[in-house]
């Protein structure tokens, strides 16, 4: 049985840079990847606009995972590939692992663990999508998995429902390989994709957006023939009466995605209902002992640069890790947050560096966002505006301020004028 | 009831726009309605449950639109010129364990089912349960298969390689004085009836047992003989050992016509070319009664009954593990089960159906409204449940006639039909036993004109394809190391392997569709529903078929996945 410091699973950009922070901070690391290749995702997002805060320059998915990788192999990090982990355990002196491959299954330990596993789409019946069952109804990233990778169109007129940020792309891709995007319907009154993927992808080929519509239906027997489009209220409920019926091929959801925990909820890893992945603390340990978690397993990132931060940090930490009693102290999203990562402080950790990730809850002009200990505004930033498609990120040194158990962090945003 | 009686009722309430006329030892209901809905109500109205005088739906109404039947888009006469010594029409579980219970003797036995694969109709559409029978009395042919039925599938599972599970139905009541009451009811159904199994509980032990259901619950009924069972996955079993027996299945296949001459079926059109068959069996389903016309043997009138179950992802699965449903204390007039819960033998919990009458055989189009009003329900049983966790929902038409019991018989004005028609739920349940009765019948019947004997070779035993995931590390890593592409994992959710996915392709009854293929062995089943793995299964079979990714359909011809090269 092979024994290693630091097991990470998930070969995309948040398990490389796990990976990679692990062994540089001295971990004997193994890297498990499902996939026969290393990338994740990024394999198949051959747009541009990948790292552009990282490296300042605007990447393709692949070529930002190539740096990775490329660093990755240079520090000789061990990695098994079409490996798929079936069982975890906790052990006496950390966990093992069931690894199934061509090879066999085989166990393998680690002291700590990280869980970079990514998230998956939601799909057509979460979204209340009713009517038949035919070919051609996609998410996104399928179509995506198709288009690129696969090189086959997998529709020549389509309707996308959702404007997340792959829906978007998409939306353009399908364009660029001469089929016909008949809109992007998003239910919600506001986009949910990035304000740079509206403009580039829908405003730059002049594929419309319909805020506040929904696909409540599809037809056809074989294939998909058309869908059926309702307006929705407030409420997000379908308006009776303003039903209009599309023919196409294809229906296309971008209409979220859902971080995969299925492998941390075994070693009963409490999840955060609002970011639906772990809760964490500042070192991005989770609420088990040398499990750790990070990239979109952790929260739905939209800048992969992001991903591979937050990957930085696990690895770092759980290559540090020893086992030691922990005190933790929440850190309080308020109302107006969608959410904030991490939702925990170990005050027996080192908070100097402290990285906070947060979404406002709804579109707000001209705000501020605190943080309040124990009653007292510590910090405060001032933002022209939030989006809830666009993640924030701070750095806090939260070693200046006088905490002890009984402290209480408090995360708000205080609005000058509405939106 | 006579037919005075059956004509004042109709004349009371349709005030003459429908009559009742004795036919051929049927009721024929004639005249005009606007809506599906009085149309079954007047035959509802006409019709004697359990008994075999049916009622035969002439009545024209006006809503009633003519759908034809789904056709399979081949053209060919791979079929033609065939003489069967028996033709089975309808590839749901009643024609597939009638083919595999007669392919013990040696005949030469055809299967054609219209869809590109089996168990596509109510067969794959349905919640899997084995139910004990507490709700039938004797008399019915129901009541009549349900027991032997429900014993007949230990067995049966063992023999086809398909997994069951005896987990206990509870029938749960909230209200403390009707426990004397249903106390009688549960005697009468034990003594009476048969249904030995039957027992009441209270509800400190339902409590014990499932932990999650609603606290209201005071006592229940428990049959611990209740079992699930993956009702497509023994439809496929069933047909796949026939196949090994010798039977052939010709799917794609649909019968259009019938010569029929002295009371005696001659010949049998097909999409496929003219068959000749010494006798045919009716296990057509939702189209028994068309089959029967063809026949010249319509003596039934099927009225379609849809329902629709909604399918919750395996945590969820972890919230009961048996079979249940709320009573509510008034008799209701709803015929098949109003739903329930339903652990699966997959461990995913499945809920529904409910049951809403419709002319139309085929659309099994879902609707918000089914969804809605089954988990109202069944949140009662167990506050627990969530919309949240659904995975997937779909509809299946039930069969039922409007006597609501089976018909298992010879044709009563032709000679060499048997009709397995009505088929609704216990349908599942009873198979296994109807499908004795059958064989025995055409058995019989052949035995007029040839002489039938035993299949030397036929053997009961079925190996389904490995499932690994199920297997231990130790079991796993030696099938692995027989084949390497066991360890290949193509579907997270469902954890299963490339090698399982060709093993399926090389299966007896080989459908390469990615729908084919998530029947059999699952990828896609999951919590993402295929969207991880839907583009590597396609994959695999466009390079075990030798073709591009675009010919690989999702199920029927007409349903390709993509449409060629991008530029």
């Amino acid at each position: 049985m092979q024994n290693y410091d630091v097991l990470v699973i998930g070969g995309g950009p948040a398990g490389l840079a796990a990976a990679i922070a692990a062994h540089k901070n001295g971990a004997k690391t193994l890297l498990v990847e499902r996939e026969a290749r290393l990338g994740g995702i990024l394999k198949q997002c051959i747009h541009d606009g990948f790292g552009l805060v990282r490296f300042q320059e605007k990447l393709s998915g692949p070529e930002y995972a190539e740096r990775f990788i490329e660093e990755f192999r240079k520090q000789k990090i061990e990695a098994k590939t079409l490996t798929f982990v079936t069982r975890l355990e906790k052990t006496e002196n950390g966990f093992s692992a069931v690894l199934v491959n061509r090879s066999g299954v085989e166990t393998v330990t680690a002291a700590a663990l990280i869980l970079a596993t990514g998230c998956r789409e939601r799909t057509a019946k979460q979204v209340n999508i009713h009517g038949t069952r035919p070919a051609g109804v996609f998410t996104a990233g399928t179509a995506q998995h198709f288009t690129n990778l696969l090189g086959e169109l997998p529709t020549k007129k389509c309707v996308i429902l959702g404007s997340g940020d792959i829906g978007l792309i998409m939306a353009r891709r399908l364009t660029l390989e001469g089929a016909q995007v008949l809109g992007v319907y998003e239910a919600k009154s506001t986009p949910s994709g990035l304000t740079r993927n509206i403009h580039q992808c829908l405003h730059d080929y002049d594929i419309p957006l319909y805020l506040s519509h929904t696909v409540t239906r599809v037809f056809g027997a074989d294939r998909l023939t058309a869908v059926e489009i309702t307006k929705v209220d407030e409420k997000m409920q379908p308006i009776a009466g303003t039903e209009q019926i599309l023919e196409c091929d294809a229906l296309i959801l971008s209409v979220g995605l859902i971080p995969e925990n299925e492998l941390a909820e075994t070693l009963g890893v409490q999840l955060d209902p609002r970011t639906k992945g772990p809760v964490c603390n500042a070192q991005l340990m989770t609420s088990s002992d040398g499990v750790f978690s990070c990239g979109n397993a952790l929260h739905v990132n939209d800048l992969v640069d992001y991903v591979s931060e937050s990957g930085e940090i696990a690895g770092e930490n759980a290559a540090k890790y020893v086992k030691t009693i922990r005190k933790e102290i929440p850190i309080k999203a308020g109302e107006r947050l969608l959410y904030a990562v991490p939702q925990k402080l170990n005050l027996n950790s080192n908070n100097q560096q402290t990285i906070l990730y947060f979404r406002s809850r709804d579109i707000l002009d001209g705000c501020v966002f605190k943080i309040i200990i124990d009653g007292q505004e510590v910090f405060s930033k001032k933002y022209p505006f939030l989006r809830p498609p666009e993640m924030e990120k701070l750095t806090v040194d939260f070693s200046k301020y006088q905490l002890s158990e009984n402290s209480e962090i408090q995360l708000d945003i205080e609005v000058k004028s509405h939106a | 009831m006579n037919l005075n009686q059956v004509n004042k009722k109709l004349d009371s309430r349709f005030h003459g726009a429908v009559r009742a006329k004795l036919s051929s030892g049927c009721i024929v209901l004639s005249g005009e309605l606007p809506t599906w809905q009085e149309t079954v109500e007047a035959c509802q109205l006409a019709a004697t449950k359990y008994s075999t005088t049916h009622v035969v739906n002439n009545i024209l109404c006006k809503e009633v639109k003519d759908i034809p039947m789904r056709m399979p888009k081949i053209q060919d006469s791979a079929l033609d010129g065939r003489t069967p010594d028996v033709l089975i029409i309808g590839g749901g579980i009643s024609g597939v364990s009638i083919a595999r219970e007669l392919s013990k003797w040696k005949l030469d036995i055809l299967l054609v089912e219209k869809e590109a694969d089996l168990a596509l109709q109510a067969s794959g559409r349905n919640d899997g349960e084995v139910h004990p029978g507490i709700d039938l009395s004797k008399g019915s042919k129901k009541h009549y298969y349900i027991r032997k039925g429900n014993a007949m599938f230990d067995d049966i599972c063992r023999e086809l390689d398909v997994p069951f599970r005896r987990v206990g139905q509870y029938v749960c009541f909230n209200k403390e004085f009707a426990k004397p009451l249903v106390y009688l009811y549960c005697l009468y159904r034990k003594k009476h009836d048969g249904i030995s199994d039957t027992k009441l509980i209270s509800g400190t032990d339902l409590k014990q047992i499932e932990p999650n259901f609603a606290e209201e619950f005071k006592f229940a009924i428990s049959n611990p003989s209740s079992g699930c069972v993956c009702p497509y996955g023994l439809t496929i079993a069933y047909a796949e050992n026939a196949v090994q027996n010798g039977a052939e299945i010709a799917l794609n296949t649909a019968v259009l016509d019938m010569e029929v001459e002295n009371g005696e079926i001659k010949s049998v059109t097909t999409n496929r070319g003219i068959i000749r068959p010494k006798i045919v069996v009716n296990a057509a389903g939702v189209f028994a009664e068309d089959i029967a016309k063809l026949a010249k043997d319509r003596f039934f009138s099927i009225h379609p009954r849809r329902g629709t179950n909604s399918i919750l992802d395996k945590k969820a699965g972890a919230y009961m593990h048996s079979i249940a449903s709320v009573k509510d204390l008034t008799i209701s007039k709803t015929h098949s089960k109003g739903g329930g819960i339903l652990h699966t033998v997959h461990n995913n919990l499945l809920i529904g159906p409910d049951a809403v009458e419709t002319y139309e055989k085929e659309n099994t189009e879902t609707h918000k409204e089914s969804i809605e009003t089954v988990f109202s329900k069944q949140k009662r049983t167990m506050p627990k449940l969530s919309e949240r966790d659904i995975i997937t929902y779909f509809t299946g038409v039930r069969a039922p006639t409007f006597e609501e019991d089976f018909i298992i018989e010879n044709g009563r004005k032709t000679k060499n039909l048997i009709h397995c028609a009505g088929i609704q739920s216990p349908g599942l349940t009873t198979a296994p036993a109807v499908a004795l009765d059958i064989e025995k019948m055409a058995v019989q019947m052949l035995r007029r004109i040839q002489i039938v004997e035993k299949n030397p070779d036929f053997s009961p035993i079925r190996h389904g394809v490995p499932v690994l995931k199920d297997m231990d590390d130790k079991q796993r890593a030696k099938m692995i190391q027989k084949n390497p592409d066991y360890g290949v994992i193509v579907c997270r959710c469902e954890e299963i392997s490339k090698g399982e996915i060709l093993d399926a392709l090389r299966s007896p009854i080989c459908v390469p569709t990615v729908d084919g293929i998530k029947k059999r062995i699952r990828p896609g089943m999951g919590r993402c529903q295929g969207g991880f793995c839907s583009p590597l299964v396609t994959q695999i079979i466009a390079e075990f078929l030798g073709v591009p990714l675009s010919e690989v359909k999702k199920s029927s011809e007409d349903s390709a996945i993509t449409f060629g090269r991008t530029k």
